[in-house]
């Protein structure tokens, strides 16, 4: 009876019959209470939104899977500490029920809980663990410690690999990876490997790259640990615990042992070049272990790990390819050849590594020319003859299901060309994360049409172009976007962002409207409906649209600090000091709010305080010309004017389509009375923006300083014609009645 | 309909817009004051008048003139005043001399500005400008609007709504000037 109501509640859930799912799942807990039972029946509430009554009927299991949907209920009601509690029982990354699954909600619970190290670990953790795991890359992009995309789609691979074979140490990856901080996240095989993919890519500091980087160096010390090494599960719990030791050694060993042909073995400075990206060697291996686990997981019936397991496989050839690529030019064109002819050729898991790793080179050579061949010399060398020794070894204790491994080559081949374009899709986000715009767009015009014409790609770049400031583009790009997927709402806040900025109010309006007959409980409908009310000014319904906003999400940082700009329009600055600040405690990298507080500050004259925000802000986004020209104000307010003045420069060069460095910079000048300067810079300015009446209010005020009055009284002439605000009127009209000249002057106002 | 001028000359307003249109450079500062009135009729009081409810209205209950006192907590910059009265509704409650002041506090208010209305029927606006460019703004901590009498000699006054209007700020602070073209305001600003 036991047996019929399971199969009865998990056929009525997958066909969403939720209703009946419960009943009887409640009649099967009735019958037989056992917490594999309760699993069951948490699981049809969690998937009918009742998380509440998943937490009730979870509360203190045990059972790991138990544990993991217990804290799911948790993280969806808010219960932060319960949550922790429930994923992290014994302190040991091992012992995260549901392995990647695990770990990302855990790392999204610390990210809420304002422990960014601690979620930036477990991100990597489960990155490593699957690395199909995209939504982990996407959280370590926006904490902005996300490794390169390459190293970190391969790895998957090669993670795979370890796991199965246990020789993770091949990735011996150079020890110098760890330049950066190491975050201890994933310490994983994919560590060493991180290394030198990460030396490939001079990616900065991610904890992946650390982490393999750390990995690597381990095995490398541990020297050739013969096969024991490999079959011992230890070293890759090791591994994953953070301690570069598992795997550099591995990797080391596979070095040492000699240029094995597995794939590593093929070239020593392609495997290197991945060591001294690190990733190199260990890619490899870390592929070639994939390819297998993939293969194997294929065969067994737990969903989940099948689509990871793919993934897996296919970021591992990924990443080998890329590996290859990586390293050294020579070695890696060798390296390929070797490999993709072995890999074609045979499938079987003997040469399955090699080939895996070949086949991966290949992909990742394309993607990743510009690894830095040096290193993977160096380290790949090493590296490979271990890494192939070693991976022979354990192939051979592995290689059990030779069965498996045949039609892992299908696996292989899906896998790598999964890795290959998560490779470039993490490689796009995260560069668009760190603001470095041009970069990114760069990247995504490298994806095959097919996926560069869907909405979620459009939309990151409409996103790009609209932190370059490029208004016009961006709005192209979001109305391609919004033709591609019209259901789609991610994105669309930043859009109704770039119609306000163009001051289209219809197209704002109607596609507030669409957005809100669409999905009424989004909060980026009701942003984008508050930008409409905004750019009416109607600052109060548009607050209220915001407020409706964050209610609907309270984690959606952009409609906090939308609800702060509103709150300073209203000139209500505390509720807009606590409005910004709660935008940063969710998304510390929103550079918007970070402007925002500086605003509110330099208004209420705190310039000390302005210009700590403004740099914070620029530090986040240093290529945006507006954050530039406004710290150069605030240092201007604090007097500190050589600074302000470089700052100014900076920004003209940075953008040369904006006008206000330019005229901020004439403002300056004023002040310290370089007043010539000043006039040749508006000068400049007026060929640009003939329009602006605050150009020739400014220039006739100096020469009013400069006792030129027949000047001075054209320019105010000309700002008035300009149709500037009432105040402004107001303040011409009276620096004209102001002028020493005779009465005539009045008339002509 | 013919617009009062300088402070002291009287000018008759009639007519009357059933809807409120104002310049986009200008906003209502009513929310930074406090209200206080004369008198009032228990039901008709002060919140009467600023609950953009059009059915509701202030009623006196005391002798002329009947005062609308609005204070605010520093110097304000003010540029109109626009009050909601309607003769077909209230007929000899409607208020026909209006004369606004304005000062430091009660002690040294000084009028500004005077018109009659003559059967007005919507919102009336009245600007609080003098004819000298320089004069566009009436910057000021209190103003008083003081209804001196009624049409038909009524003794009481309804008002149904009163908005009071300034400039706007420069949204960009440290600015001389505000800007005017696309590409300065567009840069202006991050959202």
């Amino acid at each position: 009876m036991e047996a019929i109501l399971t199969d009865c509640v998990r056929n009525s859930l997958q066909q969403l019959m939720h209703r009946n799912a419960i009943f009887m799942c409640e009649r099967l807990c009735a019958e037989f209470p056992s917490e594999k039972n309760m699993q069951l029946l948490a699981s049809c509430y969690l998937q009918n939104n009742q998380a509440h009554c998943a937490y009730h009927i979870l509360k203190g299991t045990h059972m790991p899977q138990c544990r993991y949907l217990f804290a799911l209920s948790c993280f969806q009601m808010d219960l932060m500490n319960e949550a922790e509690a429930a994923l992290s029982p014994n302190e040991s990354s091992t012992e995260v029920p549901n392995g990647a699954a695990g770990h990302y909600l855990l790392g999204l619970v610390y990210r809420y809980t304002d422990r960014r190290q601690s979620a930036i670990n477990h991100f990597n953790q489960a990155l490593s663990l699957d690395p199909l795991l995209w939504a982990a890359y996407e959280e370590l992009c926006i904490l902005g410690a996300a490794e390169e995309a390459t190293s970190v789609f391969d790895e998957g691979a090669s993670l795979c690999i370890q796991k199965q074979y246990m020789h993770r140490g091949l990735a011996s990856q150079s020890l110098h990876a760890p330049t950066e901080e190491h975050d201890i996240a994933s310490t994983r095989i994919l560590g060493t490997e991180d290394v030198s993919p990460r030396k490939l890519k001079h990616v900065h500091g991610n904890n992946l790259r650390d982490i393999n980087g750390t990995t690597s160096n381990q095995p490398m010390n541990g020297g050739p640990t013969s096969l024991p090494f490999y079959n011992t599960p230890s070293p890759m719990a090791a591994q994953s615990q953070f301690s570069g030791v598992a795997p550099p050694p591995v990797c080391r060993n596979a070095q040492q042992n000699g240029p094995s042909m597995r794939t590593y073995g093929a070239d020593n400075s392609p495997r290197v070049a991945v060591n001294s990206a690190v990733a190199g060697p260990r890619r490899k291996f870390v592929d070639e272990g994939k390819l297998r686990k993939v293969s194997e997981r294929l065969f067994s019936d737990s969903g989940q790990r099948r689509s990871m397991r793919l993934a897996g496989e296919s970021v591992s050839t990924n990443s080998n390819v890329s590996l290859v690529s990586g390293n050294g030019t020579s070695h890696s064109s060798k390296y390929l050849g070797a490999s993709k002819s072995s890999s074609v050729a045979s499938r079987s898991l003997t040469i399955r590594k090699g080939q895996s790793w070949a086949s991966e080179n290949a992909d990742e050579g394309i993607h990743h020319d510009a690894y830095d061949d040096s290193r993977l010399n160096i380290t790949s060398s090493s590296l490979s003859p271990s890494a192939d020794n070693r991976s022979l070894e354990p192939e051979g204790a592995t290689r059990s299901s030779s069965a498996i491994v045949l039609s892992s080559s299908r696996v292989i081949d899906g896998a790598s060309d999964i890795l290959g374009l998560l490779r470039l899709f993490g490689e796009g986000f995260r560069l668009s994360c760190l603001c470095r715009c041009q970069d990114a767009l760069d990247i995504y015009v490298k994806l095959p049409q097919k996926h560069y014409s869907t909405g979620w790609v459009l939309s990151q770049v409409g996103k790009a172009y609209f932190e370059m400031v490029d208004y016009l583009e961006a709005d192209r790009a979001f109305s391609l976007a919004r033709i591609a997927s019209p259901y789609s709402l991610e994105g669309m806040d930043i859009y109704s962002t770039v119609l306000y900025h163009l001051k289209e109010d219809m197209k704002l309006s109607y596609l507030a409207q669409e957005l809100i007959s669409t999905d009424r409980l989004a909060p980026q409908s009701w942003c984008a409906m508050g930008n409409c009310y905004s750019l009416q000014k109607d600052h109060e319904t548009a607050l209220k649209n915001f407020q409706r906003a964050v209610q609907l999400n309270s984690r959606f940082a952009y409609a906090h600090t939308l609800c702060g700009h509103e709150y300073v329009a209203l000139e209500d600055f505390e509720n807009g000091i606590k409005s910004y600040q709660s935008a940063l405690r969710i998304d510390t990298r929103h550079y918007n709010a970070w402007y925002g507080l500086g605003m509110i500050y330099l208004r209420q004259e705190k310039f000390e305080f302005s210009e700590h925000h403004f740099r914070m802000a620029f530090l986040i986004n240093p290529l945006s010309s507006v954050i530039m020209s406004y710290l150069g104000t605030a240092l201007h307010a604090l007097k500190r004017n050589n600074e302000a003045l470089e700052m100014m420069e900076r920004a003209v060069l940075a953008d040369k389509k904006n006008p206000l460095p330019l005229y901020q910079k004439a403002n300056i000048l004023v002040s310290v009375g370089n007043l010539d300067g000043a006039l040749a810079v508006l000068e400049e300015l007026k060929e640009y923006a003939p329009c602006e009446s605050s150009v020739y209010a400014l220039m006739g005020s100096i020469y009013k300083r400069q006792n030129m009055y027949d000047k001075a009284m054209l320019h105010f002439g000309l700002a008035l014609d300009l149709k500037p605000s009432a105040t402004d009127v107001a303040a011409i009209k009276a620096a004209i009645e102001k002028l020493h000249v005779p009465d005539e002057i009045e008339d002509s106002l | 309909m013919a617009e009062s001028s300088e402070g002291e000359e009287e000018g008759k307003l009639t007519g009357g817009n059933q809807q409120l249109v104002v310049d986009d450079d200008l906003r209502e500062m009513g929310k930074k004051a406090a209200w206080s009135v004369s008198s009032c009729k228990p039901g008709n009081g002060v919140a009467s008048l600023r609950d953009d409810n059009l059915d509701t209205y202030w009623q006196s209950d005391g002798a002329q003139p009947h005062l609308v006192n609005i204070q605010f907590q520093k110097k304000v910059k003010l540029q109109l005043v626009v009050v909601y009265v309607d003769f077909k509704l209230d007929e000899s409650y409607t208020p026909s001399k209006v004369s606004i002041r304005a000062g430091d506090g009660f002690h040294n208010l000084k009028e500004i500005k005077a018109v009659e209305l003559a059967k007005p029927t919507g919102w009336m606006y009245i600007s609080l400008s003098g004819s000298d460019p320089r004069e566009t703004f009436v910057n000021t901590f209190m103003l008083q609007i003081a209804v001196l009498s009624n049409h038909l000699n009524g003794r009481d006054t309804h008002v149904r709504q009163i908005k009071v209007y300034g400039p706007r700020p420069n949204p960009i602070p440290h600015q001389p000037f505000q800007f005017t073209s696309t590409e300065f305001i567009t840069y202006s600003t991050l959202r």
